[in-house]
């Protein structure tokens, strides 16, 4: 049985991304996050009300650790584009049995398995930690569909930046800047409160992963898929907007045409 | 198997990087393209490994356009590019990566992996990350990874660059041995000893056209009028002597370069075979005792120069 070009490509995008490095990246960071401040703030941080439950820190920041695999492994898929653009392999599958989409394809399939394949980690260490979740066949495919989106917009927004940055130390900064700012401006790691600044909530309220992270919260934590369905329509239509510009950017890329 | 005609390519709608090209490679033939940097090589390998369009012309590869045909075409062809191109893996996972992209079979992709890390002297580097290693052991394994896939053609743009002369010349004699198995081979190169040794055929290009063409010993035959006249003499050769020896070809009135160095006299001129005797009768005047004479043909390095100059 022949295994289509993009998967193919994606097989290899997985085998090329299993290093130290690029799993600390995607599993070791988050894990640390989930652990330690779980742990840490757990102890005087009161509890969260989402929808109608009130929840604890470490069962509010467990969705929210979940979620940021998909800014964090849209990094990885998407700046896989800029290093075969660097070190040459881009041109290299070009001229082998592939067409460019197949290469879009594969970019955006590993983004979406990673991000699952992290979430679910995350999800099984929170488990061992005694956070419990609202377990249903719905809530699981909701988790599916949420985490999926999100890893295409975050895909997609870090497609446009490969596409635009032309040196390594500009990619690198721009790519680092923007992944913190996503990360602590948005809900991920603390509710927005009365307190907060209203500065602040207004840059948590534009920042997408906001959305994603609170999809996810309601479907886990608050059994309230209505809500998340919200959220994910919001994080939707950014990514059909984002997803459109990076194939247009994509497909005038100088330099080939395959 | 691979025909061009009148192809043209232009970067910037002006400057045409592949001016009105045309050429034929016959299956199981070793083309040889060369050209100073900036001729048109590359930009002519990528139109023919599908990269980039032809602006006018027309390309094929097994007799499908380049334009039309892309995707097909380039499920038979195997490109070593210029650049780099390399996974941030191992060398070893290198080739696994290679099976899976081409849909090797796993038994026939361990079997050629072994025997191509074998040959390609990378066994010691199995485990080595691909970015730790020199360029010549990059371009090794740039080269021996896309044997592991079956092709009809074989675009070589530059693959011997790092290597030391030993691995150059077992990977010519690799790329001969699989050309007579019916792999046809485009080849570039700056290293003229090389397309002498390997290419059945040459062309030359300047400016985007294929200003030469034919067979090596065609080329040296045809467009090397160069010969290279070495007297040695028994004793050293004094200034006035020296000088006496400029003027005396200076009066022939051709263009000529002279080096004389200790007993050594070096003439290379384009008209050796008539300037000879004479030469040796004026050397005999100037009291010059000869102990060796020698005329070299040109090498393909002095019929490329010629080409380019003229």
């Amino acid at each position: 049985m022949r295994i289509p070009a993009f998967v193919r490509l994606t097989f290899r995008n997985i085998l090329v991304n299993m290093d130290p490095g690029t799993m600390l990246f995607l599993l070791g960071m988050p894990a640390l996050y989930l652990v330690v401040m779980g742990a840490m703030f757990q102890g005087f941080v009161p509890n969260v009300s989402v929808g109608n439950v009130s929840i604890n820190y470490e069962t509010f920041l467990t969705p929210g650790i979940i979620g940021m695999q998909t800014l964090t492994a849209g990094n990885i898929g998407a700046g896989m584009l800029w290093a075969d653009r660097r070190w040459g392999m881009f041109e290299q599958i070009l001229v082998g049995p592939f067409k460019r989409v197949d290469y879009l394809l594969s970019i955006m399939l590993l983004s979406v398995t990673f991000t699952l394949a992290g979430g679910a980690i995350m999800a099984v260490i929170a488990v061992a930690m005694s956070v419990t979740f609202a377990y249903t066949a719905l809530n699981l495919a909701m988790m599916v569909i949420i985490l999926s989106v999100g890893a295409m917009f975050f895909s997609s927004v870090f497609l446009i930046m490969s596409l635009t940055f032309k040196t390594m130390n500009a990619y690198n900064t721009a790519t680092i800047f923007l992944f913190f700012f996503l990360d602590f401006a948005s809900t991920a790691f603390y509710p927005v409160t009365s307190k907060t600044p209203v500065a602040l909530k207004y840059m948590v309220y534009v920042n997408p992963l906001t959305y994603i992270v609170d999809a996810a919260r309601y479907v886990i934590t608050a059994n309230d898929p209505l809500h998340a369905v919200l959220y994910t329509g919001v994080v939707t239509a950014l990514m059909l907007v984002f997803f459109s510009i990076a194939i247009y950017m994509y497909s005038h890329m100088k330099g080939t045409t395959a | 198997m691979i025909s061009v005609s009148d192809l043209v390519m232009t970067y910037d709608g002006v400057r045409r990087a592949v001016d009105n090209l045309s050429f034929q490679v016959g299956e199981g033939e070793i083309y040889g393209l060369l050209g100073k940097n900036g001729a048109g090589k590359t930009t002519t390998i990528k139109i023919l490994t599908t990269l980039i369009p032809p602006v006018s012309g027309k390309a094929t590869v097994d007799g499908m356009d380049v334009r039309t045909h892309a995707s097909t075409i380039r499920k038979m062809i195997g490109v070593v590019q210029q650049g780099e191109s390399f996974d941030f893996t191992t060398v070893e996972r290198s080739f696994d990566i290679y099976s899976l992209l081409w849909e090797i079979p796993r038994g026939i992709a361990e079997r050629r992996k072994a025997e191509l890390i074998e040959f390609f002297d990378l066994a010691r580097l199995r485990k080595s990350r691909v970015f730790e290693l020199s360029g010549g052991e990059k371009k090794r394994l740039q080269v021996a990874r896309e044997f592991m896939h079956d092709m009809k053609v074989l675009f070589l743009d530059e693959p011997t660059v790092g290597m030391d002369p030993i691995m150059r010349r077992d990977i010519l004699n690799y790329i001969k041995s699989r050309a007579k198995d019916g792999l046809t081979v485009v080849f570039t190169t700056h290293i003229l000893e090389e397309a002498d040794y390997i290419c059945n055929r040459i062309g030359i290009m300047n400016n985007g056209r294929l200003v030469a063409e034919g067979t090596s010993s065609h080329l040296k035959q045809n467009l090397g009028s160069l010969r290279k006249l070495t007297v040695e003499s028994t004793a050293e050769i004094t200034k006035k002597q020296s000088g006496s020896i400029s003027d005396y070809l200076n009066s022939l009135g051709h263009p000529f370069e002279l080096e004389v160095s200790g007993k050594m006299i070096n003439v290379i001129a384009s008209r050796v075979p008539k300037i000879l005797s004479p030469f040796l009768a004026k050397l005999s005047e100037l009291s010059v005792e000869i102990d060796h004479v020698s005329v070299v043909d040109p090498s393909l390095d002095d019929v490329f120069l010629e080409v380019m100059k003229n």
